[in-house]
């Protein structure tokens, strides 16, 4: 066996593993403080207090000194209280696809981390091992996967947690969990077009398709934000959507769909639907700063240089992750926020913003950037220029558009047999309920014990 | 009632502006709101609202401070005694009759006093029944039923929470104080 190991384990696979195997550990942590943070915030932003009393006691008195912690063991109790609760499977489900949906969900989600760039390069120390013997001593990319396509993989990946939203939607035999999945599959090919053009055009800019080439292109030209703000601004919109984050939480709304594709689901197998929307938006989070601010790079007296991609020191890899991780999680603040200002967007609403507004924005930008690129203007200045003249030009069409062919009425009532809202003109209205029971006007007698 | 035509009050919202058609100005002058309560309440800072429940209550302050005012409060039900210490309810049926959510049960008796032909046998209320609403208040004749300020009663069954004459009675000793008649 350990003959077979030193064959084929190289320093990259090595690494590699050991990036797969902390990542996802650091990734689920995170996910669950970001629900403890995500209530905390909510609850200040509402004028509340939110959790400030669950501490890691468990009741017990000679645990009493772990009592208060500021809350910080909700996240835990929410865990054990999933882990307790009955796992009920309703009868006439699709048994196979209810139970492989939450994992649809979940893992494209912690996939999805493996090629961001964590740590850059690194000169790995020749290292001697137990059962493994001499490793290391060579050149190393602290990455979970360094594939040459890492952003079309990323793509890919992201879109397949939209199949887990549908099946779970269509095995729970439910009409308001299948209507949830239906909006999460619409929603999700509208505004994957718009990430796609948001990020071609980027990519033609930083002309690699590696996420280390795009972080080289950053440190050397200034940070792509500042470069191509307007794909910036879509790309960030879509990975809200995409990852059915507020206002775009169309497919779980409560008001309308009870609980939209997870209604049916309890115990763990709903905690991993909801870890899979922190876990997309982490994942979301951390691209979104690795594509326009920079990924693991600092611009910074000292720190430019020890986060540059030329430094392959231990303390430089240290010092990329938690650079990069720190500008995922301020992201996912922001997407916090974004969640508690902005009300949930009307269904169609999110189909006119899609297709009528971001969809045409990144047709014209990508346009716009191939020819810039082909006349070699691809200065940050320039970029920028181009970024606010197309938001601007869209502005300023978009009206004269709607002038032209009228604009769509939202709201079309539809008159309908038997309807007390909108009736067929002639038809007699009924108000009144037909189930005898309905108009019973008082409950039934004898509900007090009178023993 | 209808509505006349006279009441209805048209809003028609000024269409929007350039700039607020791009929504993004606006969401970010959005942000700056949440931020500032935000930053605000943090901590139970200047604008938090909350109250630390079981240590600080709506008893410990003033109604004009958002505190309880115990006239009014529609808590839980108590039966009140006359000056004798004996049940002023005289078993008029007006509440069962009135009660909305058909929770209160009474079994009248010929009264073993003179002042009065009935007194109730039986006085029950389905507290978990009841919605709270003050019509049994409000119909009694003679103001033996009443709700007190109290509302932070539990059980651990169903049965516990049918209040009996008995217990009606107790919530009349407990509450003459906070509620006088």
């Amino acid at each position: 066996m350990p003959d077979f190991i030193r064959e084929h384990l190289t320093s990259q696979l090595f690494v590699s593993l050991h990036v797969m195997a902390i990542v996802i550990h650091i990734i689920l942590g995170t996910v669950t403080l970001c629900i403890y943070a995500e209530r905390k915030i909510s609850a200040y932003i509402q004028d509340r207090i939110g959790p400030n009393r669950t501490g890691f006691d468990f009741g017990l008195p000679f645990l009493g000194f772990l009592k208060g912690f500021l809350g910080l063991g909700q996240a835990l109790a929410d865990g054990l209280k999933f882990f307790l609760k009955e796992d009920y499977r309703p009868t006439n489900v699709d048994k196979i696809l209810f139970t492989l949906a939450p994992a649809i969900v979940i893992i494209p989600a912690f996939i999805g981390f493996m090629i961001l760039p964590w740590g850059g390069v690194w000169d790995m120390p020749l290292m001697n091992l137990p059962l493994i013997g001499e490793i290391g001593g060579e050149r190393v990319y602290v990455t979970g996967a360094y594939v040459n396509v890492g952003v079309i993989y990323l793509v890919a990946v992201a879109s397949l947690g939209a199949y887990g939203i549908t099946l779970g939607g269509w095995a729970s035999n439910n009409k308001y969990s299948f209507l949830g999945g239906l909006r999460a599959t619409a929603q999700m090919i509208s505004y994957e077009i718009p990430l796609g053009l948001a990020l071609l055009a980027t990519l033609l800019v930083a002309g690699t398709f590696m996420p280390e080439g795009i972080v080289r292109w950053q440190v050397e030209n200034g940070w792509l934000i500042l470069a191509m703000p307007l794909a910036a601004v879509l790309f960030y919109v879509c990975t809200l959507a995409e990852s059915n984050r507020a206002p775009f939480d169309n497919a779980e709304a409560e008001q309308e769909l009870v609980g939209g594709y997870h209604t049916e689901y309890s115990s763990m197998r709903f905690a991993l639907f909801f870890l899979a929307e922190y876990a997309h938006l982490v994942t979301g989070a951390a691209f979104f700063a690795l594509f326009f601010l920079g990924g693991y790079h600092l611009p910074g007296p000292g720190i430019g240089h020890l986060t540059s991609p030329d430094t392959t020191t231990t303390l430089a890899v240290i010092a990329k992750f938690l650079v990069l991780f720190t500008k995922a999680c301020l992201l996912v603040l922001l997407a916090m926020l974004i969640r508690w200002s902005l009300p949930r967007m009307r269904y169609d609403q999110i189909m006119q913003l899609g297709w009528q507004s971001m969809i045409p924005m990144g047709i014209v930008l990508l346009v716009v950037v191939s020819c810039m690129i082909y006349l070699d203007w691809i200065s940050l200045p320039a970029l920028l220029a181009a970024n606010v003249a197309v938001f601007g030009v869209t502005i300023f069409i978009e009206p004269l558009l709607a002038r032209l062919f009228g604009r769509a009425t939202a709201n079309r009532r539809i008159h309908l047999y038997g309807s007390r809202f909108m009736p067929v003109p002639g038809t007699p209205v009924i108000t009144s309920p037909t189930n005898p029971m309905a108009v019973e006007d008082r409950p039934v007698q004898g509900t007090v014990s009178t023993s | 009632m209808a509505i006349r035509d006279d009441e209805v009050v048209h809003i028609r919202p000024a269409p929007m502006s350039g700039l607020e058609a791009v929504y993004l100005p606006e969401i970010i002058k959005g942000f700056g709101t949440t931020l500032r309560h935000m930053f605000t309440s943090w901590g139970q800072g200047r604008t938090s609202r909350s109250l630390q429940y079981p240590e600080q209550r709506r008893e410990h302050y003033k109604p004009e401070d958002g505190g309880l005012e115990p006239s009014n409060f529609r808590g839980f039900h108590r039966l009140n005694r006359d000056e004798a210490g004996r049940v002023k309810c005289v078993a008029c049926m007006m509440c069962p009759t009135i009660c909305p959510a058909n929770c209160i049960h009474i079994e009248a008796a010929e009264s073993p006093w003179d002042d009065r032909e009935k007194y109730p046998a039986k006085f029950e209320i389905d507290e978990l029944r009841c919605i709270f609403c003050g019509m049994c208040e409000e119909a009694c004749p003679v103001d033996a039923i009443e709700l007190t300020p109290e509302y932070d009663i539990v059980a651990l069954s169903r049965q516990e929470m049918i209040f009996d004459k008995n217990k009606l009675l107790h919530m009349y000793d407990i509450t003459i104080d906070k509620k006088p008649m």
